[in-house]
């Protein structure tokens, strides 16, 4: 009875608790994210069907055959052919079904090429947008805009987004939620993601894979605009006085912590940035945070810089 | 082919300075008093009461399985409660350090952590829960009932048993001096890379995680040969294979995890050592390194570990359930089935640790499905304990509720588990906290068949009674600690919030946060009962008989409470599966041989314990590139090993009116006893 | 097994005088145990060496044809094979109790293993010498670690073979000894197949 109530008394709470609208992946705002949160309702509505009898058959046994109640005892209940084609038999044709849902939505929200976004793509020019991250910064580029922006992406609504990305440092893991499934990013290398542009809104992405030090500032605006107020966001970039050319970007992807994720622009991104950053990496340029920086990362006391003497083996 | 590092090194001293030792730090100063004053409370009855030769005659140099268990037992305690302080330490952080406008003390400017030491103490509870507590006790379990299961009077290789268990502890103590001289990791437990490399990790951290992991995994992998070999080769006469009870089922199932999975996790930390020692370039994300193949090769290994891990759960589960529902087990063929069917798919699953790595669509399928195959025999599990439960006479001891509980966990965990395993959830709460609410139920399953077999074990092993009325609030206040704790974790991965975050940036979190901070102070208190368990079981010291449980099924309660060290003083003749139950059934539980006989029996020795120390020597000097100490140390195993080697090792014999006696009066026999000197055999005389 | 009746006359419930298992074959089950998790080990270092042996993975640097001539490799592998070879016909003469015929087949033996780890130290110090170690690309580190780790393997062999060298004389062919023998017989034989499989996976299919 005990095990009972208290878990009455939790579920109760849980529930309660779940009316707060933060919930996040409960409102998922474009199609994407539409096929995932279908995806965990439909799992978890479908391993119910095994979970929640199990829980309330052990709850039973537990209440009828405990000493003393007087229920039958039958010690030689050991084994029965039903009982076991039924227990091998029923999760095997739910785990089918469920893999079946799974092969399915893995190519409808693939980051890569989301089948679910294949009309809309038909439909409209999707815009493209290069994604560097750096130790601890997220960078922007739009190639046919020219501009680019520090932790800060803007889209106009109503158009499929197309990522590319990569790190110049460590791995990370592009993350917005109720919009764009992960994805990881890693130096040398270039991945992929897509995510259509449906509801207006301003979202916090940020990276979902530790990365050091600084990893707890790294969150990025996220805004979908109308497309009027798309165009004169990328003026308003394009106005900027900061070139973002390789040489500058290298200055820029120095370990450094940017609190409140404060938001900057660059005209003129060098349209082979991306790649260069991908080769960069590839040939062995890192950009390495020391133990002195990662020591004062938010940290109140830093004093003055001990002396770490000649580097030798 | 040395490659440059930061900061100093001398050749007497390495990379070593007086900076390491943090004397600034207040947490650490405040841990290395606590820990100073707990080793002077077991030091100074040591020496008052002059027991120091007797811990090492009997204990530092002891071969016998049970007493290593225990060894290992307390070893993985004292680490469970250094891993319980990491955690209180990462919810507390957490708790504070809400939004922007959140208070900073201790130099940080928010919470009590900078993000340098917050990633270290999350790096080493990972760590240290699932390495260094978890695997010592699950280990310590296995050595104390499986010989005792089967029948046998010790391992198949005592010697390397005892060499096992204090690889693992160098492993532990490195672990722990990690925290006074120089740091831990602070690139999370499984070693995220390329952060794990030079550029980015230039300290000793990762350094001290790769060896503490290294050394401790070889004497992992030692243990599991010794458990196949004993299953295998040392079962009593008529005990044959469908006869062995589940709990030597999934010992064997789970060593042979454990033996084929650690080497590839001691390749991929050896090649990462290369990466770090060398400047070899396998996993750097320049000059063709292949950064991908490090979290192949970890999870190549990751996955089978944490089977290695919940096996030997779902054996303890599997003795306890039937024996206080005065029941077989329902379905034991199929059990047996559904652990290797378990075992051998989760090989095959490794990948749904990163779907979010772009492998592509057909690969991520791949896994989805493997992973979701692997929930079938583990459902078959959860069906049959309710089954042996059906029709059964239920009751509620402290191991059979913390087994239902275990029970409960999994259900919960396996549902989670089952989300995660379909790559479009996955993409929305990998690396989130929903994440580490599934593998918390798991882990938790796996605390809970500890404390089941700690207090279902207890008696049988020490003699005396587990204080119930302490291990029911411990019972209670920790099932309702991790109800409040994990539950809104669950929520908060539904609100979106990522792991390993030092600094909470959205305020909208602080509600569950204090939730799970409350579930803290819950487990704080139920630690104190666990305690005051310890506490009144050892004042009180109720004796009990051999059969503490009146229904136990299995051979291990044929023996006295305690176990006398030469377990059996006539090898049983097993008739039947569930030998005991057997026996009760026909009136013949309490049958004593009718004569005792000559037993022959291994002698303890100091090599393991000096080839332990060593190996810490040798993995400090790795750590901080002190040369000649690590060359010396390791020279100084392979002379250990081969000086042992021209040991004739043939063991003493006790002769039966000795037997005879300490069958009389078992505290002669028992584990605190201290034998006398006994006589060695010479060649001539083993022959 | 729960009945309540009597069992029938002659229930034997213990066994005096159990003589136990057998020592030697025991060992042996536990080294063959031991040979698996090695192998798992090499499995590992192979599926490394798989991944990096790829234009990316050499950065620039040698490929795999560059750096592992099969003819060269083909004298490593007789020597190996012979030591194998050797010390295995030293298994003969332990039937017969013959020390001396033991002893000198393992002398052979360490004597072809030097030979091998020769070629190879030659050929790794070569590598080094040109600038092409284990640091200049990842393809480089798989090579070097892997043949290294197999050197590494076959110089504790040679140990081993010393220390039996010693104990053969002074204890004779007592159990410890026998087991000892018939491991390093596996440890050995596990070794050469290693090599004939990375003879195989990289010096031969590399260097096409």
């Amino acid at each position: 009875m005990k095990i009972i109530s208290a878990l009455t008394w939790l579920l109760v709470l849980g529930l309660a608790s779940c009316a707060s609208g933060d919930y996040r992946l409960f409102h998922p705002v474009n199609l994407v994210a539409g096929v995932e949160w279908w995806s965990t309702l439909f799992e978890v509505g479908i391993m119910s069907l095994i979970i929640v009898p199990v829980a309330l058959l052990i709850v039973w046994c537990l209440w009828r055959y405990r000493k003393g109640a007087g229920a039958a005892y039958d010690p030689e209940f050991t084994h029965s052919l039903v009982l076991e084609i039924l227990v091998w038999g029923v999760p095997l044709i739910i785990v089918a079904i469920c893999g079946f849902v799974s092969i399915r939505t893995i190519h409808a929200v693939d980051p890569y090429s989301p089948g679910v976004l294949a009309k809309a793509e038909a439909a409209a020019a999707p815009i493209d947008i290069d994604v560097v991250t750096t130790d601890w910064q997220w960078l922007f580029i739009y190639p046919a805009q020219h501009v680019a922006s520090i932790d800060e992406m803007v889209v106009p609504q109503g158009r499929v987004v197309h990522l590319r990305l990569t790190s110049t440092s460590v791995t990370n893991d592009f993350y917005i939620p109720q919009i764009a499934p992960m994805i990881d990013i890693m130096p040398g290398m270039r991945t992929e993601d897509a995510f259509d542009a449906a509801k207006l809104g301003v979202f916090t992405g940020f990276s979902a894979d530790f990365s050091g030090a600084g990893f707890s500032w790294m969150q990025f605006a996220t805004r979908i605009v109308p497309p009027a107020d798309f165009s004169s966001w990328v003026a308003r970039a394009a106005a900027s006085p900061n070139a973002l050319s390789y040489g500058a970007f290298t200055k820029l992807a120095q370990p450094t912590v940017n609190e409140g994720a404060k938001i900057s622009y660059f005209s003129a991104p060098d349209p082979q940035l991306f790649d260069k950053v991908v080769m960069a990496a590839d040939s062995g340029v890192v950009y390495p945070v020391s133990n002195e920086l990662t020591r004062s990362v938010a940290n109140l006391e830093i004093g003055p810089a001990k002396p770490t003497g000649a580097a030798t083996k | 082919m040395q490659v440059a590092i930061e900061g100093p090194w001398s050749p007497l001293f390495g990379r070593l300075t007086l900076d390491a030792i943090p004397y600034d730090n207040p947490i650490i100063i405040g841990t290395f008093a606590f820990a100073a004053l707990a080793g002077l409370a077991v030091a100074v009855p040591v020496l008052y009461y002059n027991k120091l030769g007797y811990l090492w005659r009997e204990w530092l140099t002891s071969v016998d399985h049970k007493k290593i268990g225990v060894m290992y037992i307390i070893l993985g305690l004292v680490m469970l409660f250094r891993g319980f302080a990491d955690g209180m330490l990462i919810r507390t952080q957490q708790a504070i350090a809400v939004g922007p406008t959140s208070p900073g003390v201790l130099g940080a400017q928010h919470g009590f952590l900078p993000p340098f030491h917050y990633d270290q103490v999350y790096s080493a509870h990972g760590t240290i829960m699932i390495l260094f507590a978890a695997t010592p006790i699950l280990t310590g379990l296995t050595n104390v009932v499986v010989p005792l299961q089967i029948g046998a009077r010790d391992m198949a290789f005592p010697y390397m048993n005892a060499l096992s268990l204090w690889l693992t502890t160098a492993g532990a103590i490195l672990v722990m001096l990690s925290l006074f001289i120089g740091d831990f990791s602070a690139a999370g437990w499984v070693g995220l890379i390329p952060l794990t490399e030079l550029p980015y990790s230039p300290g000793v951290g990762v350094d001290y995680w790769m060896w503490a992991i290294q050394i401790s995994s070889i004497g992992t992998t030692l243990n599991a040969i010794n458990m196949i070999v004993t299953i295998i080769s040392m079962r009593a006469p008529g005990m044959g294979w469908f006869r062995l009870p589940v709990f030597t089922w999934t010992t064997l199932s789970t060593n042979i995890i454990g033996l084929t999975a650690f080497p590839v996790l001691g390749a991929a930390l050896a090649l990462l050592g290369a990466d770090r020692y060398f400047g070899a370039h396998f996993f750097t994300a320049g000059n063709g390194g292949n950064l991908m193949l490090y979290t192949n090769l970890f999870w190549i290994w990751g996955h089978p570990e944490v089977y290695f891990l919940v096996l030997p759960a779902f054996g303890i589960f599997s003795e306890i359930i039937p024996t206080f529902s005065e029941k077989p087990l329902f379905g034991y063929t199929t059990m047996v089935a559904a652990t290797f069917a378990i075992a051998g798919i989760s090989w095959t699953v490794w990948l749904h640790h990163f779907f979010t790595m772009a492998a592509g669509p057909d690969i991520n399928g791949f896994f989805s499905l493997a992973t979701m195959l692997v929930g079938i025999p583990t459902g078959v599990k959860v069906f049959n304990w309710a089954f042996t439960l059906y029709r059964g006479r239920l009751t509620f001891s402290v191991p059979m509720l913390w087994s239902l509980a275990g029970l409960f966990l999994l259900l919960l965990g396996g549902i989670t588990g089952m989300m995660l395993a379909i790559p479009s959830v996955n993409y929305t709460v990998h690396d989130s906290v929903f994440v580490i609410a599934h593998f918390h139920c798991m882990v938790l399953l796996i605390g809970a068949a500890i404390f089941a077999a700690v207090a279902y074990w207890w008696p049988k092993v020490f003699g005396f009674v587990l204080d119930e009325r302490n291990g029911l609030r411990f019972f209670w206040s920790f099932i309702l600690a991790t109800a409040v704790v994990f539950l809104a974790m669950f929520a908060l991965g539904f609100e979106g919030e990522t792991r390993r975050l030092d600094y909470i940036y959205d305020p909208a979190w602080r509600p569950m946060l204090l939730t799970e901070e409350t579930g803290m102070g819950i487990y704080c208190l139920s630690i104190f009962f666990f305690v005051r368990m310890i506490y009144v079981s050892l004042r009180d010291r109720i004796p009990v008989p051999a059969d503490p449980w009146a229904t136990s099924r299995t051979l291990e309660f044929l023996t006295a409470s305690p176990v006398p060290f030469y377990n059996f003083a006539v090898t049983p003749q097993v008739n039947a599966r569930d030998e005991l139950a057997w026996r009760r059934a026909h009136g013949l539980e309490r049958a004593q041989p009718q004569a005792f006989e000559v037993i022959h029996m291994p002698s303890n020795t100091g090599i393991p314990f000096i080839i332990g120390m060593l190996s810490l020597g040798f993995g400090f000097g790795m750590i901080w590139r002190i040369w000649w100490l690590a060359g010396f140390s390791l020279l100084g195993i392979i002379l250990a090993v081969i000086i042992r080697s021209f040991d004739k090792n043939l063991g003493y014999e006790l002769q039966p009116e000795e037997v005879a006696a300490m069958e009389h009066n078992l505290a002669t026999a028992g584990m605190f006893a201290e034998q006398p000197a006994r006589i060695q055999l010479t060649e001539a005389e083993a022959h | 097994m729960a009945t309540q009746t009597p069992p029938s006359e002659g229930v034997v419930l213990f066994h005096p005088h159990f003589a136990g298992h057998d020592q030697i074959s025991a060992r042996t089950l536990g080294f063959w145990l031991y040979m698996l998790s090695d192998a798992l080990i090499f499995a590992a270092l192979f599926a490394a060496y798989g991944v990096l042996n790829n234009p990316m993975g050499a950065a620039g640097g040698p490929i795999a044809t560059q750096v592992a001539d099969p003819v060269e490799g083909f004298w490593q592998t007789c020597a190996v094979l012979g030591s194998v070879a050797t010390y295995s016909l030293g298994t003969v003469a332990l039937k017969s109790g013959n020390k001396g015929g033991v002893m000198f087949s393992i002398v052979l033996a360490i004597l072809l293993a030097f030979i091998f780890l020769g070629f190879e130290a030659h050929d790794l110090l070569d590598l080094l010498a040109k600038g092409d170690g284990p640091t200049r690309s990842g393809f480089l580190s798989a090579f070097f670690v892997l043949v290294a780790t197999h050197g590494l393997h076959m110089l504790f062999g040679i140990i081993w073979m010393l220390v039996m060298l010693v104990q053969i004389p002074l204890f004779g062919f007592n159990a410890n000894v026998v087991a000892r023998l018939l491991n390093l017989r596996m440890f050995w034989q596990f070794q050469a197949t290693i090599w004939v499989i990375l003879y195989v996976y990289v010096y031969m299919i590399g260097a096409f």
